[in-house]
């Protein structure tokens, strides 16, 4: 099949596909969804290499289990279960003594404009402060472009409880946020607040 | 009642929690999402929790290494060639894992580019002092020599890569550095014979092929390239191979052709070029 035909082709196109032994066509998806991944494994633990194991052990799975795919569902909320599964059984195989919550890691891109960087830094730190399962309510509906009802059918557990779970993320992020902000920066409470609500622009 | 209202405000913070995620992920009517604005406008506390939402969706979205291509596309390979049990993907981590630490200690430049900058160094510094006829002869030997075991190495280095695309740099980046009216590297040429034989990926056997095509005048590439038509199995390449060896004039090639003309098992139009192949060089 020709790149223009196989770019046009819908996830759950291609997923049957590669469902029905067209494996190579898994490459077209590893184009769409490796870095969503990446940075969604990102997120949530903070390591880099760790991250791409697990952007690896997603494409291995989805390979491997192919057939567990129901032809025309819905193909990103089948990946994500995948990739939670496979980040559930990294953590239970790799680390039975300790809990979810990650190491700290040089995580942060030191490149970043020095302003940006001391806000996105200090907003992913919060992230990785969250408890597990706020972090990753948060993380799936704000980064991963999923709705509330994709998450509920992933965890198994009802709509509301996962709109509880977000807005309970966004309260105690706030908390961790207000927290380092003000362990880390000396500012007035006025400036805090105007530095809250200001855009990237102004970050820059 | 209103959102604004101190006496009711836990209730208002409470109402506006139900619809918040809703109004978050831009799923409420207009009406509701003008409530909501109203009221988080006048509560400093769900006011945050909305900028922080929007915050969150500012956050730089970070990029992988390129080593998780290379594994993904080497993975690939492997399941295609059904050898992808678990242990290999283990060994291949483990080994990618290697190649990952010698890149980031180069920093950021891919396996790619670290080579085109060595390449393009080393075509740099090969012209420059060709160029000086005056320059100290032993010196320019040196030199050169060095150039040399370069390029081979990164040619070497990179065709043994397990991404065909990398693999397929290398055999152009060999035809760079090899005009065809200068005497090729024997190793190069050796890589690249065997690259033709036993490459898994068709694109990258016909690369081989191409820059090969180009040394048609030794004896020695004509004799690799009829011994590659034995063992072939792309009708592509076949068809290419034949194509380059009758481009050749090498008459020696005329039993090998005999052979795929009345070779059963070999695809008909393979066939039909060996016959064509035949009549032009007998």
């Amino acid at each position: 099949m020709t790149a223009p035909a196989t770019n046009s082709m819908s996830d759950e196109e291609l997923m049957n596909q590669v469902r029905g032994g067209v494996a190579e066509l898994l490459g077209v998806l590893f184009e769409r969804y490796h870095v969503p991944l990446f940075n969604f494994y990102y997120k949530l633990t903070g390591e880099r290499t760790l991250s791409e194991d697990l952007v690896q052990e997603v494409f291995f799975r989805i390979l491997k289990y192919r057939h567990s795919y129901k032809p025309d569902t819905a193909f990103r909320a089948w990946m994500y279960q995948i990739a939670r599964n496979a980040r559930v059984d990294h953590f239970r195989k790799k680390r039975p003594e300790t809990s979810w919550e990650p190491e700290m890691s040089p995580a942060f891109t030191p490149d970043d404009p020095a302003q940006q960087k001391q806000e996105s830094a200090l907003l992913r730190e919060a992230l990785l402060e969250l408890s597990n399962d706020k972090r990753e309510v948060l993380v799936l509906s704000r980064f991963q472009d999923l709705k509330y009802e994709d998450i509920a059918r992933m965890m198994g557990c009802e709509v509301n409880t996962v709109k509880v779970r977000v807005h309970r993320a966004l309260q105690d992020l706030r908390e961790i946020f207000r927290g380092l902000e003000s362990g880390k920066l000396v500012r007035k409470e006025g400036q805090k607040r105007a530095g809250m609500r200001s855009g990237p622009g102004s970050l820059q | 009642m209103t959102f604004e209202n101190p006496n009711f405000e836990k209730t208002a913070c409470e109402q506006i929690a139900e619809v918040l995620p809703d109004y978050l992920q831009g799923s409420l009517d207009d009406g509701k999402m003008k409530q909501v604005e109203a009221h988080l406008a006048a509560c400093a506390q769900c006011g945050d929790e909305a900028a922080l939402w929007a915050k969150l969706g500012e956050l730089p979205e970070v990029q992988p290494s390129p080593m998780l291509r290379m594994r993904f596309e080497s993975m690939l390979e492997m399941y295609q060639e059904g050898r992808w049990e678990k242990t290999n993907l283990t060994a291949q981590r483990n080994r990618f894992q290697d190649l990952s630490n010698l890149v980031d200690w180069v920093r950021r430049p891919t396996m790619n580019a670290a080579w085109a900058a060595v390449l393009v160094l080393a075509a740099f510094l090969g012209g420059k002092y060709m160029d000086r006829s005056n320059a100290n002869s032993a010196q320019l030997e040196k030199i050169e020599a060095e150039l040399k075991k370069t390029q081979q190495l990164a040619v070497l280095s990179l065709l043994q890569q397990q991404s065909a695309s990398e693999r397929l740099q290398a055999v152009s980046y060999s035809r760079n550095w090899n005009a065809p009216q200068s005497d090729p590297d024997p190793q190069i040429l050796s890589a690249l014979l065997h690259t033709l034989q036993v490459d898994q990926s068709v694109d990258v056997r016909l690369a081989a092929l191409d820059a090969l095509a180009h040394y048609g005048r030794r004896p020695d590439v004509r004799k690799g390239l009829i011994d590659a038509l034995d063992g072939q199995q792309s009708p592509l390449v076949q068809v290419a191979l034949i194509d380059a060896i009758v481009d050749m004039h090498d008459a020696g090639a005329i039993e090998q052709l005999n052979k795929i003309k009345q070779d059963p098992k070999a695809d008909p139009s393979v066939r039909k070029r060996a016959d064509w192949g035949v009549a032009q060089l007998s």
